[in-house]
């Protein structure tokens, strides 16, 4: 049993990274490719467009760091003999499942926020500051449904209880899936309102570029667009706690 | 419970998940496209705010509603079988 | 002048950030502690075992009558309060804790709210002082907020929508003062659904004040007016879930996040800027959307 829980953590902490990876990857280039496109168009500012395109890819790889902890905490949390039977097996792959693909939807929608915010800021070089800070801001909404699958992986490791001596073989096969069945709920759900919600603050600091004037409209109904956007996601995390805990 | 019997629970479960999470999905995407698209109205004419805000929110409703048959699905799996 | 400061602070942090990555990779097992403080009279700072799980403690913080049930002891710190004894024999011994928490912290943040009440209103001159402006300018964004949304003529929600929001913010706020036992009212799920439950239920009662009652039951029972009736009705209910869950998962994520994280980086420097973004941004940004998500649902049902 002692060798089954510790292959799952393996698995999982793979998995997490590793799928956790793919779009983190992605997000980043879309911004180098943007801030480069951008300096091609207005060289004169290219202290702020550089700066720029740092502080968004720091910040769209914020879902991958969430990624890569819950990958440690596989990997060098768990004790040489953990206990726990079929209940903490499942828990374990499915934490790494979680995480791994939340983090696919909100590194690929912070990706496309600074993308358009390089573009924002070559067009609009004195308003460099507030597109930044509004493109932070978005991008901070976009990693609200990779905070979800977080939450859901941190209950997977540490609020799974251990599995009772003498249970039936139909409950342990019940309860496993009712858990792989939980990570897979948030981690694909998770997927689409990332993207949603970075498309949204993409537009929004594309636009607070070109009407400096309406920031505070554009700021209220990029906030209404993302938390309305966010509602399936919040769907996914209801299921995901029934499945965990009823 | 019988081996039987608890196969066909974890299938019912499993399949929630796999059900809300891939429901999810679509609307997600949806949603925030409409959304985007009503910033660059706002910006674009300010005046009509309350107008746009309004058909930005009923499309939302409109377009989560896949999303919302998805969450009963899911609810009748977990709790009728 | 000020730039030289802001780099010193920054340079500070830094030093302790490479210190703790040191730590960390060092001692290279999450069941070790840093220690700094007075001991025997002397100064002390050093790498110390401890053997507290993190499964224990967050069932602790976060579910605490199931802790107390699991290891049939009586908690300390409440012991010999009346107010404790009575809540016991009101709830039963099982639930008496979590609900004794949560009302002691929800009537803290009504008494911030009625201590801020009664100070604005003492202080209301002609030239106004700077609490007066503050809060003017808030009761002045919102007014605003609602006479774009709904009309001119229903400005009187301003004060429901003010008070909301302040509510809320305080209570995602309060969780940051470190006294032992505080925590977020908003983090207990009961919190949210309640104010979502008023929130839709003051939607509802204004729909029926604008339209009149027949024609706005049509909607959910009549199916040749709308043939979509069913998914009308869930639609509704859903509106409920996710107002609510929305605050809940936000404040209650980052509630476990900062305890996981804090607890893995030996708590030095590291909560400071989680707190930061999550009890302060996330909490800001977490009120201003529920409050907008109610207005905008009001102004929904009674366009005409």
């Amino acid at each position: 049993m002692v060798e089954y829980i510790r292959i799952a953590a393996f698995l999982g902490a793979g998995l997490s990274v590793g799928i956790g990876a793919i779009t983190t990857g992605i997000g980043s280039g879309l911004i180098a490719g943007e801030g480069a496109k951008a300096l091609i168009v207005q060289p004169k500012a290219n202290e702020s467009i550089f700066r720029t395109m740092l502080i968004g890819q720091a910040a769209a790889q914020t879902a991958g760091i969430f990624a890569l902890v819950i990958s440690m905490l596989l990997l060098y949390g768990i004790s040489e003999a953990p206990e726990g039977g079929w209940f903490k097996t499942a828990a374990y792959l499915s934490a790494g499942l979680a995480m791994g693909l939340g983090s696919i939807g909100s590194s690929y929608g912070a990706g496309y926020a600074g993308g358009q915010a390089c573009k924002s800021v070559a067009r609009m070089p004195k308003q460099s500051n507030m597109i930044l800070g509004n493109m932070l801001i978005g991008q901070a909404l976009a990693q609200t449904s990779a905070i979800f699958a977080l939450l859901v992986a941190f209950l997977l490791l540490y609020s799974v209880p251990e599995q009772p001596e003498g249970l039936e073989i139909g409950n342990i096969i019940v309860k496993s899936l009712a858990l792989i069945g939980a990570g897979l709920a948030i981690g694909l759900g998770t997927l689409g309102p990332g993207t949603g919600v970075g498309y949204v603050a993409g537009k929004a600091s594309d636009m607070i570029g070109r009407f400096p004037n309406e920031k505070l409209k554009i700021l209220r109904t990029m906030f209404l667009g993302a938390a309305v956007s966010q509602s399936t996601a919040i769907y996914s995390l209801v299921v995901a706690f029934l499945l965990i805990f009823a | 419970m019988e081996l039987a019997q608890g196969i066909v629970k974890a299938a019912a479960l499993l399949g929630a998940g796999m059900c809300m999470g891939m429901g999810a999905l679509g609307p997600g995407v949806g949603e925030g496209f409409v959304a985007g698209k009503a910033c660059e109205g706002i910006a674009r004419s300010p005046e009509n705010a309350s107008l746009i805000t309004r058909t930005m929110l009923v499309g939302q409703a409109v377009s989560e509603s896949t999303g919302i048959y998805s969450l009963v699905i899911a609810l009748l799996l977990i709790f009728s079988t | 002048m000020v730039k030289k400061k802001k780099g010193s602070i920054l340079k500070v942090f830094l030093i302790f950030f490479v210190l703790e990555l040191i730590i960390v990779f060092l001692s290279s097992d999450f069941n070790k502690q840093l220690q700094i403080g007075f001991q025997d009279g002397k100064f002390v700072f050093r790498n110390v075992q401890t053997t507290y799980d993190l499964q224990e403690k967050i069932t602790e913080e976060f579910q605490i009558d199931e802790h107390y049930k699991r290891t049939g002891e009586e908690p300390k710190i409440y012991q010999s309060n009346k107010l404790y004894e009575f809540f016991k024999k009101i709830f039963g011994k099982a639930s008496a804790i979590g609900t004794f928490q949560l009302l002691r912290m929800l009537l803290i943040v009504d008494f911030v709210l009625l201590l801020i009440a009664f100070l604005i209103k003492k202080r209301i001159f002609e030239r106004p002082s700077k609490p007066q402006i503050m809060f003017e300018l808030l009761y002045g964004a919102f007014e605003e907020f609602v006479v774009e949304t709904l009309s001119e003529k229903r400005r009187h929600f301003t004060p429901y929508i003010v008070t909301l929001f302040i509510f809320i913010w305080i209570c995602n706020m309060i969780g940051m003062i470190p006294i032992p036992g505080f925590m977020e009212p908003t983090r207990n799920l009961n919190v949210p659904l309640g104010l979502g439950f008023a929130a839709v239920v003051v939607v509802h009662v204004t729909a029926i004040k604008t339209k009149g009652l027949w024609r706005h039951l049509q909607n959910y029972i009549n199916p040749v007016k709308n043939p979509l009736f069913l998914l009308d009705i869930v639609g509704e209910i859903s509106k409920v879930v996710s107002i609510s869950f929305r605050l809940f998962g936000n404040i209650l994520g980052g509630a476990i996040i900062i305890l996981v994280v804090s607890s893995l980086v030996k708590y030095v420097v590291f909560p400071v800027g989680l707190n930061l973004f999550f009890g302060i941004f996330v909490g800001t940004i977490q009120a201003f959307v529920f409050t907008m998500l109610a207005l905008t649902y009001i102004g929904v049902e009674v366009v005409e």
